[in-house]
């Protein structure tokens, strides 16, 4: 039984074939930081067509209690269920704060679910602290040069957090959480989902390069490209890598894409190149050992998440850093 | 060009947003940043969105397309571009206020057109690259109860006309489809076309256009909100050392600190 004191913090459980996605437990991270702040109890929201498997792995990892809500037609995901579904919820349990990844998933749903529930909506969270009395959340704006502390006025409050922002809560010894599981009807009435496949294939190689240097809008030309993969060819096991914009327009392969929507990375050395440093892509890079950023902006975002930065223009330092690497020995 | 019956209006939501490589200067209460110096383009997201309207209206000649912008004066600059790019009407809400305008103050302005305006189908950018929050259109459709994917990388429209098939990019290669009844607002991923330049006769057109322009009512919505408490510029996560010099002795100084640590030999 919750005390009266206490508020709730509800996490949604994002999840394909039947598996947690990583997100989630960065997003039991953040409710564990919300809690230290103000207590509250902790619910991981399950919904699917099959939820056993999932509540077993989310409550034995985080030793978090679930509510595992299962829906015949949510064999597939859709939005107008889970909107429905979980304010339903909501408004039986009075959750203070909903936290949802930033995904594609998460952004899917989350600001119609605030509007239903006449909730704040919060998204793109990074990190958050205490102003006042309430909580503050952090998230990036203008190209991650700038961040806003916002606020929001009114409880409740839905957040999309950022995957990577936070450390993955996974507590040592934790004993499992106890799994509520609920069996409701919803049949959507606008949306129909017709199917999810795979069209873009990762492979891992970019995943395993202990080298990745990573081109970005910065590079100007499709023609400049040569002079990445000349600069990735002088580190052993080295890797070439890109930001979605060049993988949009063609000039890069999808597996080569590092970001939110592409390849999660951590080599020994990232050396970003004329890359802005926008939250999506740091999302894929942030585990990276050592950063190297060249960008022509000195305020590029990238430069705060960089071991070494050099503020030149990508085509010319690459040339002359290449010229100086071929002297060297002679 | 598909002759037949086919009438639709279609409206695009267009945002005004700051160069990418902008100086963001942040204001004496640390409240906003100083928009003065900056120079703005069409948010990158939004072209696409348009992209994919046009797309729609040169297949059906009878598709009405209209544009709309919430923002200061200069908005309609991108509205004014959107015509030029073949838009046939452009409207802009006013709102010029020297703060943060939360995503639920955008979105109302939209829904208050939307109540007198009918249209098939909306689209919007997935997010604007500024403030990169993805939820004004979400909360817009929301708001007046229209189905909503975001997202959205493919589209069509059902030949009867009363539903649109979809597919949105999840991450990890993934791609989900949904078939959505119409009216229905889709909002667009960046990148998955190559919005049109503007065509001589086109922007001679949009020159003279007529711009209806409606003042946003930001006081008079008690919606709940979310408020911009202060803006800082990011912390640094890592040391950030800054090669100086020549553009010979960076690249030297680089030299060394990555066979220092060994990443060359």
């Amino acid at each position: 039984m919750r005390k009266a004191v206490q508020k709730l913090i509800f996490i949604i459980a994002e999840h394909h074939e039947n598996k947690a996605k990583s997100v989630v437990f960065e997003l039991a991270a953040c409710a564990d930081k919300i809690k230290r702040i103000c207590p509250a109890e902790i619910k991981v929201i399950i919904l699917g067509s099959e939820t056993k498997k999932l509540s077993f792995e989310i409550t034995h990892t985080t030793g978090l209690d679930a509510v595992a809500i299962e829906i015949n037609e949510l064999a597939l995901y859709n939005a107008e269920i889970y909107k429905t579904v979980i304010n339903n919820l909501a408004a039986e349990l009075s959750p203070s704060f909903i936290i949802i990844g930033h995904t594609p998933r998460g952004l899917d749903f989350a600001s119609g679910l605030a509007v239903g529930m006449k909730a704040a909506c919060i998204t793109g969270v990074e990190g958050l602290s205490e102003a006042e009395g309430k909580i503050c959340f952090k998230r990036q704006m203008f190209y991650g040069k700038i961040n806003a502390h916002i606020t929001a006025d009114s409880e409740p409050v839905i957040i999309t957090v950022q995957p990577g922002a936070f450390e993955p809560y996974k507590p040592d010894n934790a004993s499992p959480g106890r799994v509520e599981t609920r069996r409701v009807e919803c049949t959507p009435k606008f949306i129909r989902a017709k199917g999810i496949r795979r069209c873009k294939f990762q492979d891992s190689s970019i995943s395993e390069a202990k080298v990745i240097v990573s081109a970005g809008n910065g590079i100007g030309a499709k023609e400049n490209l040569d002079l990445i993969y000349r600069l990735a060819g002088i580190f052993p096991g080295s890797a070439v890598g890109g930001s979605r914009i060049l993988i949009d327009r063609g000039w890069l392969e999808y597996r080569q894409q590092i970001g939110l929507t592409g390849a999660q990375v951590a080599p020994e050395l990232y050396i970003a190149c004329g890359i802005s440093g926008a939250s999506q892509h740091l999302a894929g890079m942030r585990g990276s050992g050592f950063v190297v950023a060249i960008n022509r902006d000195p305020k590029a975002a990238i430069f705060n998440e960089s071991d070494v930065c050099v503020v030149e223009d990508i085509k010319k330092f690459i040339h002359v850093f290449l010229e100086e690497y071929g002297k060297r020995g002679i | 060009m598909v002759s037949g019956l086919f009438e639709m209006k279609i409206l695009v939501c267009v945002k005004q947003v700051p160069e990418s490589d902008s100086s963001f200067i942040i204001d004496n209460l640390q409240e906003w940043i100083y928009k003065e110096p900056l120079s703005y383009k069409m948010n990158r997201f939004d072209e696409s969105a348009l992209e994919e309207a046009l797309s729609i209206r040169d297949r059906y000649k009878s598709v009405g397309l209209d544009v709309l912008s919430v923002g200061p004066e200069n908005s309609k600059d991108i509205i004014r571009r959107a015509l030029g790019m073949g838009a046939d009407a452009g409207i802009h809400i006013f709102c010029d206020a020297d703060r943060y305008i939360n995503p639920f103050l955008t979105a109302s302005c939209i829904v208050s057109y939307m109540k007198d305006n009918y249209y098939d189908l909306i689209f919007t950018g997935a997010m604007s690259e500024d403030y990169m929050q993805g939820q004004v259109g979400p909360l817009a459709a929301e708001m007046t109860g229209l189905p909503c994917v975001s997202f959205v990388v493919k589209q069509e429209i059902s030949p009867d006309q009363k539903s649109i098939y979809v597919e949105r990019e999840l991450d990890g290669g993934l791609i989900e489809s949904f078939k959505l009844t119409l009216p229905a607002l889709i909002t667009i991923q960046g990148g998955i076309n190559k919005p049109r330049y503007p065509s001589l006769s086109n922007v001679l057109r949009a020159n003279r256009a007529e711009i209806r322009t409606i003042n946003a009512d930001l006081d008079g919505n008690t919606d709940p909100k979310q408020i911009n408490s202060r803006i800082t510029i990011p912390e640094k996560r890592r040391e950030g050392y800054v090669l100086s010099g020549s553009v010979q002795e960076k690249a030297a100084k680089l030299i060394r600190i990555l066979s220092q640590k060994a990443f060359i030999t």
